[in-house]
């Protein structure tokens, strides 16, 4: 016994060795160590102090990943079914078989459809540390179908919008500079969005080394909300409204930066009464000049000033500066209406209008690495809860243009473009476009799907020319394909690191009736979810503690790519997500046109071409990832290893104003563009859902107007919302111990959160298991009685959320959130994709509280899907 | 000979509980056990409301009730000021446990270690980590003893994404913890107690 208490018995400083690599618990790319144990176990994963970016920090995800490599209900072996009859509760009767025989079935089922039409599979790959695989249905004969909404959801309106004003992916308040912070339905730096881990140490010391000040706009209080200096709770749905309200003091107070607008924007471009800019002949947008009385094309060098604002004459058309048409809109959306619809005060928007016109200290500039640059410390920020709606681009955009009026984007201590993964480190992400302003890069995933009637894509892509794809319309579309002019039905599924039943919107019971059409379903996977559980084929994958990779996720405050590299021998029969589309793009005749389009997806051809992949050689992960460290530093796999990731700061030149001498689109003239070009091929193809499309969503600037979300039957006299925090986002973890562990000891992840005016005045306690039914759906759920939710509102956790009975640390709730929301047209923005994520309600109280948790649960198992009920 | 205290900044918590599991990570603790954790509670009426987040783990006070009341003198406190149990005494009594004004003791019981997380078979993480435990005496936060011999911070410190939390020599005056103590008011969890807590909490 003496002996033992000298034996190391922490797992960190017990022998073994340290294996750099990036933690994956979500999608985003914190750098970490792991350690292994002279045994080979691997005992502890750690932050990498070497990284600016999350340092020696790690979220609680990134902590628990040992316990998915070992989680003993990881898929061991390619799996057979053998029970024919398909649904949510039919025991799929796995056998095990052979690699090879897996992929000869996989291959076989494939090659039939590729045969017969390459539309007719339906891909959900979602592995966003691969960004490169979602591509591989474009070699599957040009399918570009989506049955999935990953990436809809968080951004539908919010990715294209990224694309549209800065030219990135994501957007992120610049926290080493800001002193006031705006956060309306996000979590940066709290709990939830861009590397949670990173942005919160960058955002505490923001806190509390420069007294930032934090105000937070959300239905619920939130982690954010919590910690901030003020939370404004906000009627859901209605943050648009409060955007536009802060916009007009912001302009009717001038309250904004002339100089910027002028100088930095198309603001000053005159539009004309068709919404675009009124041109030369030889081209070229005009402006106005004040000073000499005239309009000249936006390069003349004898332009002394921009008018802003005025009604003008030009070629023949009254025309106006593209700033007079926003104040002209901004008309109805005084403090006094925005309040009636949104619920916040008209007293406090004024407040934080002028308190972030102060903080943002107009005219003021910094000096940084011998560039003098606008100092802009004032900066609205948001995500998912705020822009997640019908009118999803509007919507973003009226944020941005908080940010646009200030002259805040991409200026220090503003809000801030963050791209996705830059591939090369030579070159930055601005483009020249049109008129002197920036290239519009809305299509951030993939390039533009072409307009085509009868429909080439299950989920319309080929209608959202300026979209993130609907997955969630296949729900739509699949059941009525005389409607939408269908030409071929989808027969076959490949799911890839997805889960598409738990995260698509709308009525769960067409999703199940689709899964059960289809002819052949094949999943790849380290665990069973509930939709592979639908699968005739099981591949399963290497843990990312088993593979190789080379990644970089949009990181805020940071730049370049992570590596991960095996730290143990594959625990069990699994491959790698390359070896395994190798393996079927082989069998299938595929395999030189999958190098090809990883060559284009991973930009190997076109910019590095010694880099580029070759006919008829399979690539393994390490050969990728050893190349996307190549093409952005030109440093070998060796390098890599020894450091374990290229991350820096983001340079300033790229970070900020990297668009410096081009404008930048507060105007969108390429929404109008889209439009046209839209409703021209429609009407030209004589497209029979031409009228049906909503194309009031296409805004060149956006209006004050309710989302359809509000205009349900009166009786659904509440909104519903969900959220997720720090120990939830961006991943599916709750079948993690250790998750589940600081998750169900949570009360705000373990029911129906409802304020107690709410709950008093129908009947409601906490702990009763209530239900909660929207025009669409219904779900049940525990009561949650608490203050900090709006009074007009119930707020849903995502940890309850699943029903998967196969896991058994995995706790199902009363149904899924998903089922409360449409998922049609009328509901998706015509212009972005974006579903509506609020639900109208109303709530009864369903079985009083029950005492024993466990007999709680068991029932509300019960109502886990609805066929159930 | 340091003095070895922390300071909860509880202006940075987040109440993310990655100090949790990065503890449990660090020291192999079985399912439902956890030897730092951050609590949250509501205050306030609503629009009037705010949440607070309080990490909390084993004081490692100077006056130690625990120390005091243990009848076979198995909890005792090292030179560096960390309360500690020494197995090979402990007969878990739980004296202790009803002395310490923060319950931040547990009793490692047969049940916690015959099975694992995922049910009853052990991990191989479980299975190389257990055998530190020994099934009826009290353990704790051992203000990762190990780590700090090497140098290290302690796992919840190094891992906690705002530095909510900070770890250093309440005897240097250089120190960052005498630092925040001083310029930001730091005050020790239940004073009334008397148990001259070495963690403390700025707000």
């Amino acid at each position: 016994m003496a002996e033992k208490n000298k034996a190391v018995v922490q797992n960190s400083v017990k022998p073994g060795k340290w294996v750099n690599s990036t933690c994956k618990m979500c999608l985003h790319s914190c750098n970490v160590r792991i350690h292994v144990g002279e045994d080979g176990t691997v005992n502890k994963v750690e932050g990498n102090s070497t990284s600016p970016s999350n340092f020696s920090g790690l979220c609680p995800k990134g902590n628990s990943s040992l316990q998915r490599l070992y989680d003993p209900n990881r898929i061991k072996t390619p799996l057979k079914r053998t029970n024919p009859r398909k649904g949510p509760k039919d025991d799929p009767g796995w056998v095990p078989i052979s690699w090879d025989e897996a992929l000869d079935i996989v291959a076989t089922e494939l090659k039939k459809t590729l045969e017969d039409d390459p539309r007719k599979l339906l891909p959900a790959i979602n592995d966003f540390q691969k960004l490169y695989l979602w591509a591989w249905p474009a070699a599957f004969g040009g399918n570009a179908n989506y049955f999935s909404v990953v990436g809809t959801f968080c951004g539908g309106g919010y990715h294209p919008m990224n694309g549209m004003v800065h030219s990135a992916f994501a957007g992120a308040n610049d926290s080493d500079y800001c002193n006031y912070w705006i956060n309306d339905g996000g979590g940066d730096g709290f709990s939830s969005h861009l590397h949670v881990a990173a942005a919160a140490r960058y955002m505490a010391n923001a806190r509390v080394k420069r007294g930032m000040r934090v105000v937070t706009v959300e239905p619920r209080l939130s982690i954010s909300a919590a910690k901030s200096e003020e939370w404004i709770p906000i009627r859901p749905a209605t943050d648009k409204q409060f955007a536009l309200g802060l916009c007009h003091v912001l302009v009717n107070e001038n309250l904004y930066d002339e100089q910027s607008l002028k100088k930095d924007t198309n603001a000053v471009y005159l539009v004309g009464p068709d919404g675009y800019f009124v041109r030369s002949e030889d081209d070229k947008a005009y402006v106005w000049d004040p000073v000499d009385n005239v309009a000249k094309t936006w390069d003349d060098e004898t332009i002394k000033d921009f008018a802003i604002e005025g009604v003008y004459e030009v070629e023949g058309v009254t025309a106006k500066p593209a700033f007079q048409l926003f104040k002209d809109i901004l008309e109805d959306c005084t403090p006094e209406k925005m309040s009636e619809i949104t619920t916040i005060s008209a007293d406090t928007i004024r407040r934080i209008a002028r308190e972030f016109a102060e903080a943002a200290s107009i005219g003021s500039t910094i000096r940084i690495e011998g560039r003098d640059l606008p100092l802009r410390p004032a900066a609205f920020n948001y995500y998912r809860g705020a822009q997640g709606h019908k009118t999803g681009s509007m919507t973003n955009h009226a944020y941005k243009l908080v940010n646009f009026l200030v002259g805040s984007i991409d200026a220090p201590g503003g809000h801030i473009g963050a791209t996705l993964d830059d591939y090369w480190e030579d070159r930055g992400h601005i483009w020249e476009g049109k008129d002197g302003m920036i290239l519009p890069t809305p299509h951030q995933l993939h390039p533009e799907v072409p307009f085509a009637y009868p429909p080439n894509t299950a989920h319309l892509m080929d209608y959202f020319p300026l979209g993130v794809d609907p997955g969630h319309l296949i729900a739509d579309t699949f059941f009525n394909p005389e409607k939408y002019g269908y030409d071929f039905t989808p027969d076959t599924m490949l799911i890839c690191h997805s889960n598409p039943l738990w995260h698509m919107n709308g009525d769960q019971e067409k999703l199940f009736e689709i899964m059960r059409r289809m002819r052949f379903i094949v999943g790849i996977d380290i665990l069973i979810n509930e939709t592979n559980i639908w699968a005739d084929i099981i591949l399963p994958a290497h843990d990312n503690l088993e593979r190789w990779n080379m990644t970089m996720i949009e990181p805020p405050n940071t730049e370049g790519p992570c590596l991960t590299q095996p730290v143990i021998e594959p625990m069990y029969d699994t491959k790698s997500e390359e070896d395994i589309f190798n393996e079927i793009s082989e069998r299938i005749g595929i395999l030189d046109t999958w190098n090809q389009v990883l060559n284009f997806a991973n930009h190997f051809a076109d910019h590095k071409p010694e880099l580029a992949l070759e006919p008829g050689i399979k690539y393994s992960d390490k050969d990728i990832a050893e190349r996307k460290g190549k093409l952005w530093n030109g440093k070998d796999l060796d390098w890599y290893m020894e450091h374990g990731h290229a991350v820096t700061k983001r340079r300033p030149e790229k970070f900020y104003r990297a668009w410096e001498g081009m404008r930048i689109h507060f105007y969108l003239e390429i929404v109008v563009e889209e439009r046209d070009k839209l409703r021209k091929n429609m009407e030209e193809a004589n497209v029979p859902f031409l009228n049906e499309w909503e194309w009031d969503d296409y805004q060149p600037l956006p209006l004050p107007v309710l989302d359809p979300v509000h205009k349900e039957p009166e009786e659904y006299d509440l909104y519903a919302i969900s959220f997720k925090d720090v120990q939830l986002n961006f991943t599916e973890n709750l079948s993690i111990p250790w998750i589940a562990d600081i998750v169900h000891r949570d009360p705000v992840h373990m029911g129906v959160l409802l304020n107690p005016k709410t709950a008093a005045g129908r009947n409601i306690e906490d702990g009763d298991i209530i239900e909660i039914t929207s025009p669409y759906g219904s779900v049940k759920g525990i009561a949650k009685v608490m203050e900090g939710v709006h009074t007009d509102c119930v707020a849903i956790s995502n940890a309850v959320t699943r029903w998967t009975e196969d896991h058994p640390i995995v706790k199902a709730g009363g149904g899924n959130y998903n089922r409360l929301l449409p998922a049609d047209l009328k509901n998706t923005d015509g212009c972005s994709g974006q579903m509506e994520c609020t639900a109208k309600v109303k709530i009864s109280k369903f079985i009083s509280k029950i005492k024993d948790p466990d007999e709680a649960n068991a029932l509300l198992r019960r109502y886990a899907f609805p066929d159930s009920e | 000979m340091p003095r070895w205290g922390m300071v909860l900044d509880l202006k940075r918590c987040v109440g993310c509980n990655a100090c949790a599991v990065a503890c449990m990570q660090e020291n192999s603790l079985p399912s439902g056990m956890m030897w730092t954790k951050t609590v949250s509670e509501e205050i306030g009426i609503y629009p009037n409301v705010t949440r607070a987040y309080i990490p909390m783990l084993c004081n490692h006070c100077e006056n130690a009730p625990c120390e005091r009341v243990c009848p076979t003198k198995a909890t005792y406190i090292t030179d560096d000021g960390l309360i500690m149990v020494d197995e090979n005494k402990c007969i878990g009594c739980g004296a202790c446990y009803t002395a310490c004004p923060y319950k931040n003791r547990h009793l490692m019981e047969k049940k916690h270690l015959k099975k694992g997380h995922y049910g009853a078979e052990l991990t191989p993480f479980e299975t190389q980590g257990y055998p530190r435990f020994e099934v009826g005496t009290m353990v704790k936060c051992t203000f990762c003893h190990e780590r700090i011999a090497e140098g290290l911070d302690p796992a919840c410190v190094f891992t906690c994404p705002t530095e909510a939390r900070v770890f250093g020599d309440l005897d240097d005056p250089e120190s960052e913890v005498r630092r925040l103590i001083q310029s930001r008011k730091g005050y020790q969890p239940l004073a009334q107690h008397n148990t001259k807590s070495k963690v403390f909490y700025i707000d």
